[in-house]
């Protein structure tokens, strides 16, 4: 008797077990960072699910800043962990994650369709490793009512800009009023204030991942925010500033032009503004005799390589990547759009209307360096921006200790 | 209240103006950040901009604290952050008084080795070992279990805790076990029901030690439980800031709800913990 | 903390075991052992495994960006170790925060265990106003105190305004910043001090003083001759764990400065993690760490020997 059951109930455990795996969803994980608005993401993959039967979503949420996300998958993916599927990078990250085999590449996606930094930004050795999720740049906020005071168009090149703030802060007389305020704290974006005047020189800092520096233009670059300290046009402790502080600060109305990522503009047209209606936007100022440039943000997917369902997650974050979706968290989340065409579109503008004005400004970005190495390479650059904004190195120096530790990494 | 010696060297201060002065500098030296905080949660995002900067707040307002509350889960993080560090100072007081009683009690050879091993495993700062950790976790199946915390800061605190206990039980005279044990006690019945009552004070301390401990780590909580049902404070309160924004009134918000049950804790306990710093001088 | 008097056990008693013990058949030795163990076993999974693993990937050239696996790389990782002036810089910026703060804590809760030993009415308040910032914890300490010292919105600034004297950007200067993080850091480990101090010195019997008024003897030299001598031995435990910590220091400068401006403030256990974490360079990242231990063991024998000596 004992035996008959035994084997009843063995003989169902097996078909069960048979059975289950086709009874069962696929369930990706994606990590998202609170910050990106996951509640919207979810109504986004809602729709995912119910096109394609079979297959759950669930968002696993993870720190705050880049830099904590950073520190967290790192330490995951270090570990091989297979719990996350989909992940959700930085854009300066994707290489550094192609390179030690995290990710796995996502092939038949043509990233010409895309604005164009994002070839070079998600391009590791001829394969496509990552694919946009939404679009970030920085910006030049200036304060319309001021330049339309003193009769100033918004500055095509930096001298324009000195002048200008200049100008009207004489005017102003207000002791408060700083003319330009931009990151000199040694964050990542201070990065991008290195790289800004450097691109808008023609130049580039690597190629390929191979180091192709000019040392005039790095000193250029460097001496011309010094300078901005020097001249009271920046705050002399420009060190200390991070990218909240500009905000805040043009936010509560004692700053002419702000260096910014889009995040800004809404927080300035909100109810505790001191400037709302009052802003507008334009593309960065050039170097004399150069183009304007400005700095690629904005996060990217991908998919891990650990992950257990290989096919599927490629085809989530294809989705995710979309037009339809980049429109969808155009509209709802103020995520500004991968596509280009999407700047012009009638729902979107509607719904956003600076995004308008945004297109002109992000067609100029251009991503950071892409190497696998970029940690190594950010953190280079930008404790040497702080050190010459805070005065401890001369531009000269700072452009030579750049050189010498970039050709050490960037070999 | 203990009475404090009124002769040596604090003596020539006695005098009322110089205890006036001595209590100034004492209050303000302790108080004042965790005061400050408080001021701050109670100001607005604005008036933190304001120059000159204000000290007391202007128009005091709730507001952060209630933001606190909505933003993030933090009754969630004080919950977690409580069992953790409740359980870690359970078990690092359970290991520690065993240790602690082999070393001070049982005539061990290598006593002297033994103890610098333990002091030199208090070495390693847990921060170096991040990494291979969380593949001894993963392996282990304890990502996101409170587990998989207490054990690691258990050991943060063993090597300090013990110490302490060590010259604890050895300041307890062994007539008083052997009391116990002609009574009909065993040796371990003589070290829980003797030993641990009459050294209460400096097993309150390494209590709040662990504790405190446990309650401020920050690495191996945002690593190891990174599911938002199970984080600490320490990490929880790094969410409150943004990719760019750091809200300094909330978050100092959240900081004072963060340092309330310690302190409150301490309060209840500062009699215990000051008299088991001072008892530990029992002589013989 | 108590000095050791070993008393002999009375020649006729005979300790009992448990019956499980006795039926083990255990000696003193064993339950010795079985007492050691739960802490030997979690010592071995937390701490001796990891840091074997640890020392063992020194030997690597392990580098997670390069995408390429390990090689064995014998001493290459401590040799490039010698020629990175980050290394000599974080380990001197180290030393340098060790040297200031551990005395400069001693000194500093020396005064304030002196103070709070006056005859209060009521004691709790001062007891409370040492204990807090000792549980604060240390990266909220990191933070708030990067605020307190912001060149326009810091509360340090103001003060010194106020005083008539001009405020100090603190960040933008090597030397002040490193002045700020070690008053960050002597403020927080002061009151632990002043703990310990104090209840040593609430320990110390009036009968002593008293004797030596009769002698005549000065209170300073009372100080100096009475009081120091019998806090030694608290005091030394104390600063045993606390230059082992020191050495280790990351929150605070993590949060203050983050090591700038350039490296001027990074310490040693923040380049380990740095590269370990944030370059992913594994095989050089422990090759630091191991010889941040060394760093440690060497400082911990020191103590060991000062302490043998006086025993």
């Amino acid at each position: 008797m004992n035996c008959n059951i035994r084997a009843a109930a063995l003989a169902c455990a097996t078909i069960f077990s048979f059975a289950a795996p086709a009874l069962a969803d696929t369930e990706l994980k994606i990590y998202i960072s609170s910050q990106h608005q996951p509640n919207v993401w979810r109504k986004a993959l809602d729709q995912y699910e119910a096109k394609t039967p079979g297959v759950k979503v669930t968002i696993e949420t993870g720190g705050n800043t880049s830099e904590a996300q950073a520190q967290y998958l790192n330490t995951v993916m270090s570990a091989k962990d297979s719990s996350l599927d989909v992940l959700i990078l930085d854009v300066i990250r994707p290489a550094q994650f192609a390179a030690a085999g995290w990710t796995s590449d996502v092939e038949g996606k043509d990233l010409s369709t895309y604005l164009p930094a994002y070839a070079e930004a998600n391009t590791v050795g001829g394969k496509t490793v990552a694919l946009p999720a939404f679009a970030d740049a920085q910006f030049l906020y200036y304060r319309k009512d001021l330049l339309d005071k003193y009769g100033i168009q918004p500055p095509k090149s930096w001298d324009e800009l000195k002048t200008a703030a200049k100008t009207i802060t004489d005017g102003e007389k207000n002791p408060e009023l700083q003319g330009l305020s931009f990151q000199g704290k040694a964050i990542e974006g201070a990065v991008c204030t290195f790289l800004l005047p450097y691109w808008s020189q023609g130049k580039a800092l690597t190629n390929n991942g191979r180091l192709s520096f000019d040392h005039d233009a790095a000193v250029k670059s460097l001496a011309l925010w010094k300078s901005f300290a020097d001249d009271g046009v920046a705050k002399k402790n420009i060190a200390e500033v991070a990218t909240d502080d500009t905000r805040k600060e043009f936010q509560a109305g004692n700053v002419v032009f702000a260096v910014n990522w889009s995040y800004a503009w809404a927080q300035s047209q909100g109810p505790e503004s001191a400037v709302a209606g009052k802003v507008g936007v334009a593309r960065l100022p050039a170097m004399t005799g150069g183009e304007s440039a400005t700095c690629l943000g904005g996060w990217e997917w991908g998919v891990s390589a650990f992950s257990a369902h290989q096919d599927e997650a490629k085809k989530l974050v294809a989705y995710l990547s979309s037009p339809e979706v980049s429109k969808f968290m155009a509209i709802n989340a103020s995520l500004l759009p991968t596509y280009a065409d999407l700047y012009k579109d009638g729902d979107v503008t509607k719904a956003a209307p600076w995004f308008a004005d945004a297109l002109q400004v992000v067609e100029t970005a251009k991503p950071r360096p892409v190497t696998p190495r970029y940690n190594e390479v950010s953190e280079t650059i930008r404790t040497t921006v702080n050190a010459v904004l805070a005065g401890v190195s001369t531009p000269e120096e700072g452009a030579s200790q750049i050189e010498s530790r970039l050709k050490r990494i960037l070999r | 209240m203990t009475t404090t010696t009124a002769s040596g060297p604090g003596s020539f201060l006695s005098g009322k103006p110089l205890r006036a002065i001595a209590a100034i500098i004492l209050l303000v030296n302790g108080m004042f950040p965790a005061l400050w905080i408080l001021f701050t949660s109670l100001k607005t995002e604005g008036e933190l901009t304001a120059k000159p900067i204000t000290w007391f707040p202007h128009a005091p307002t709730l507001q952060n604290y209630m933001q606190a509350f909505s933003d993030q889960p933090l009754h969630l993080f004080l919950f977690n952050s409580f069992m953790v560090a409740l359980l870690s100072t359970v078990l690092t007081l359970l290991v520690s008084v065993l240790a602690a009683y082999a070393l001070a009690r049982l005539n061990l050879k290598h006593r002297g080795l033994i103890l610098a091993a333990i002091i030199a495993v208090s070495t390693f700062p847990l921060v170096t070992l991040l990494v291979p950790l969380f593949e001894i976790m993963r392996t282990l199946n304890l990502l996101n279990t409170w587990t998989a915390l207490v054990l690691p800061y258990t050991v943060l605190s063993l090597p300090v805790c013990t110490l302490m206990l060590v010259s604890f039980f050895e300041g307890i005279p062994r007539d008083l076990e052997n009391a116990a044990m002609i009574d009909g006690c065993t040796r371990l019945g003589a070290l829980f029901k003797v030993v641990v009552p009459l050294c209460a004070p400096g097993v309150f301390t390494a209590g709040i030690l662990a504790f405190v401990n446990a309650w401020d780590e920050f690495l191996l909580a945002l690593s190891f439980n990174s599911n938002p049902q199970l984080r600490t404070l320490p990490v929880g309160i790094q969410l409150y800031q943004g990719e760019f924004a750091f809200p300094w009134p909330v978050i100092s918000a959240a900081l004072v709800v963060g340092i309330v049950p310690v302190a409150v804790l301490i309060v209840i306990f500062q009699e215990r913990v000051v008299s088991g710093l001072t008892a530990g001088g029992i002589k013989g | 903390m108590a000095t050791t008097t070993s008393l002999k056990i009375s020649a006729d008693v005979e300790p009992r075991q448990a019956a499980w013990v006795r039926w083990l058949d255990l000696s003193d030795r064993s339950l010795a052992i079985l007492l050691l163990a739960p802490a030997a076993l979690l010592l071995a999974l937390i701490i001796v495994y990891p840091v074997c693993r640890l020392a063992y990937t020194s030997f690597f050239s392990l580098s997670l960006t390069s995408g390429l696996p390990a090689e064995f790389a014998g001493l290459e990782n401590y040799r490039l170790m010698i020629d990175d002036p980050v290394f000599w810089e974080t380990t001197w910026n180290t030393v340098l925060i060790t040297v200031i703060t551990v005395p400069g804590a001693l000194i500093v809760g020396l005064g304030l265990a002196l103070m709070a030993n006056l005859p209060f009415r009521t004691q709790w308040p001062v007891r409370l106003s040492l204990l807090i910032p000792w549980a604060l914890p240390l990266s909220f300490a990191g933070l708030i105190f990067a605020w307190f010292f912001h060149s326009e919105y810091g509360v340090v600034n103001d003060v010194l305004n106020r005083v008539g004297l001009p405020g100090v950007i603190w960040f933008n200067s090597p030397n002040w910043a490193f002045a700020a993080i070690c008053l960050t850091i002597i403020w927080k480990t002061s009151s632990f001090m002043a703990l310990i101090i104090l209840a040593g010195l609430q320990t110390i019997p009036r009968s002593l003083y008293e004797a030596a008024d009769v002698d005549g003897a000065g209170r300073l030299r009372q100080f100096f001759e009475i009081t120091l001598p019998l806090l030694k031995p608290s005091i030394v435990v104390a600063l045993i764990f606390r230059t082992i910590t020191s050495l280790q220091t990351f929150d605070i400068p993590y949060m203050m400065t983050g090591g700038g401006p350039g490296t001027s403030t990074a310490t040693l256990a923040m380049y380990i993690h740095q590269n370990t974490v944030s370059f992913l360079d594994l095989g050089y990242g422990s090759a630091l760490a191991v010889v941040m231990f060394a760093l440690s063991m060497c400082v911990t024998a020191v103590y060991l020997r000062m302490i043998r000596t006086k025993e």
